[in-house]
């Protein structure tokens, strides 16, 4: 990595973003429905995770042989979920067991949790002035295979940088998005079942950095974890406002930008999904 | 005499032509895909599907001796900082699992439809098989697909 050159991102121009599908396949894309859930726990919001998923697979693959139905005939919608966590570290898949008792104890006792999860990625941090990003997209329906979900997922987090006046740039090899050769302003891990998508990403808004020291985040050593505010606070702007609320409608727009499709606010798109979502919380 | 010729052709023809028994190779819409010899199915994950995926960095295979049902999660494949999860396009009891693949990830990537074969099954039901993909459905699949 330290010999490698950061990958300049050039910005795309909204209409040359395709992440690979044909002019076609983007004419005909399923609208997303944004949900802002404000503070939700990890474990309740990993649960509705796992439950919607297994609804939204039941319902897609409902044909003979567990064959996928037409768009058309089903109910839920793909959303994007946004919120933010109460202090919590999460490890990935390939680490479940790897944390020692002692070392999970340690972190617990700094005052947060610890959930090993089945997503992709190593261990990372989730706190107030976060945002919290969990598509829950059906790929299939968006022509996207998990290469070019994943390149989305970065693009969006590049394009809301950019749109703050932040230059950040995607590094081949290290998914996630970095403002600098050592300085990562958010993380991702997600995890597919029959193409359909849960978690995402993770945005450092205001978050408190003091979290990050004492992990390795995502398993990279001599690399570190920093915020928006912090790297608008370096450029001598951090009159911007940089919190959660006020860059949340640039995420959502930049998501709309790079993904190609609409992005509106899920009671209207599916009220039905938007129900599930506020029932399966409950 | 003619007929004599004509047993005698036919005698050489059975034995220069001995039986042989071909593995047939299906695919899944989700592209797997499964080459069948006999009772017992070696599957994998297709050059579209690994190309889809990126480089792969995490492996699981199941268990031998581990009964699956069709369409049961039997293993992961990290890239990308995504898992996804791999489900047995048939029913019957694991034989074998990759032990390779799960130490070196990269033989996905560089050989997907040979060493970097996932698992076998020794299958039950032939209902199963019938209904898989043959070769010329699953190009035209990817032709049209993402």
């Amino acid at each position: 990595m330290s010999s490698t050159k950061l990958t300049k991102f050039i910005s795309p121009k909204i209409s040359q973003c395709t992440l690979g599908r044909s002019a076609t396949q983007l004419s005909s894309l399923p609208p997303i429905g944004y949900i802002y859930l404000g503070n939700v726990s990890y474990a309740k919001a990993l649960d509705m995770q796992k439950q919607l998923c297994r609804r939204r697979i039941d319902e897609i693959y409902a044909g003979p042989h567990h064959s996928r139905i037409p768009r058309e005939t089903r109910i839920l919608a793909d959303s994007l979920i946004l919120l933010e966590h109460s202090p919590v570290y999460t490890n990935g898949r390939r680490n479940h067991g790897v944390l020692s008792v002692d070392e999970i104890a340690r972190l617990r006792k700094l005052g947060c949790d610890y959930v090993e999860t089945n997503r992709g990625g190593e261990i990372t941090f989730h706190g107030p002035g976060q945002l919290v990003a969990y598509p829950n997209l059906y790929l299939k329906d968006h022509h996207l295979g998990t290469k070019c979900y994943v390149k989305g997922l970065e693009h969006t987090i590049v394009e809301a940088c950019a749109r703050l006046g932040i230059d950040a740039d995607v590094v081949d090899g290290f998914p996630g998005v970095w403002v600098s050769h050592t300085q990562k302003v958010a993380a991702l891990g997600t995890h597919v079942q029959k193409y359909v998508t849960s978690h995402g990403f993770a945005l450092n808004c205001t978050t408190d950095m003091k979290w990050f020291n004492e992990i390795v985040p995502c398993g990279l050593e001599g690399r570190s974890a920093t915020s928006l505010a912090n790297v608008l606070a370096k450029q001598v702007r951090a009159d911007v406002d940089a919190s959660v609320g006020a860059v949340l409608p640039t995420v959502i727009d930049s998501f709309k930008a790079v993904f190609g499709c609409d992005v509106l606010p899920l009671e209207e798109v599916s009220p039905e999904t938007y129900a599930t979502i506020k029932q399966l919380l409950e | 005499m003619a007929l004599r010729i004509l047993s005698k052709s036919f005698l050489s023809q059975r034995l220069a032509t001995p039986i042989r028994h071909y593995a047939t190779k299906k695919y899944t819409s989700s592209h797997e895909w499964i080459e069948i010899n006999k009772d017992v199915a070696t599957i994998g994950i297709t050059d579209y599907a690994q190309n889809a995926l990126g480089d792969v960095v995490y492996v699981e295979v199941p268990e031998v001796g581990a009964r699956v049902e069709f369409d049961e999660t039997v293993g992961v494949v990290e890239s990308v900082k995504s898992t996804s999860d791999i489900y047995s396009p048939l029913t019957g009891e694991i034989t074998a699992a990759n032990s390779d693949v799960v130490k070196n990830t990269k033989l996905i990537n560089r050989s997907p439809e040979k060493d970097g074969w996932l698992f076998k099954v020794k299958f039950e039901d032939q209902e199963e098989v019938n209904a898989l993909l043959d070769e010329a459905d699953y190009k035209k699949l990817t032709e049209s697909d993402h």
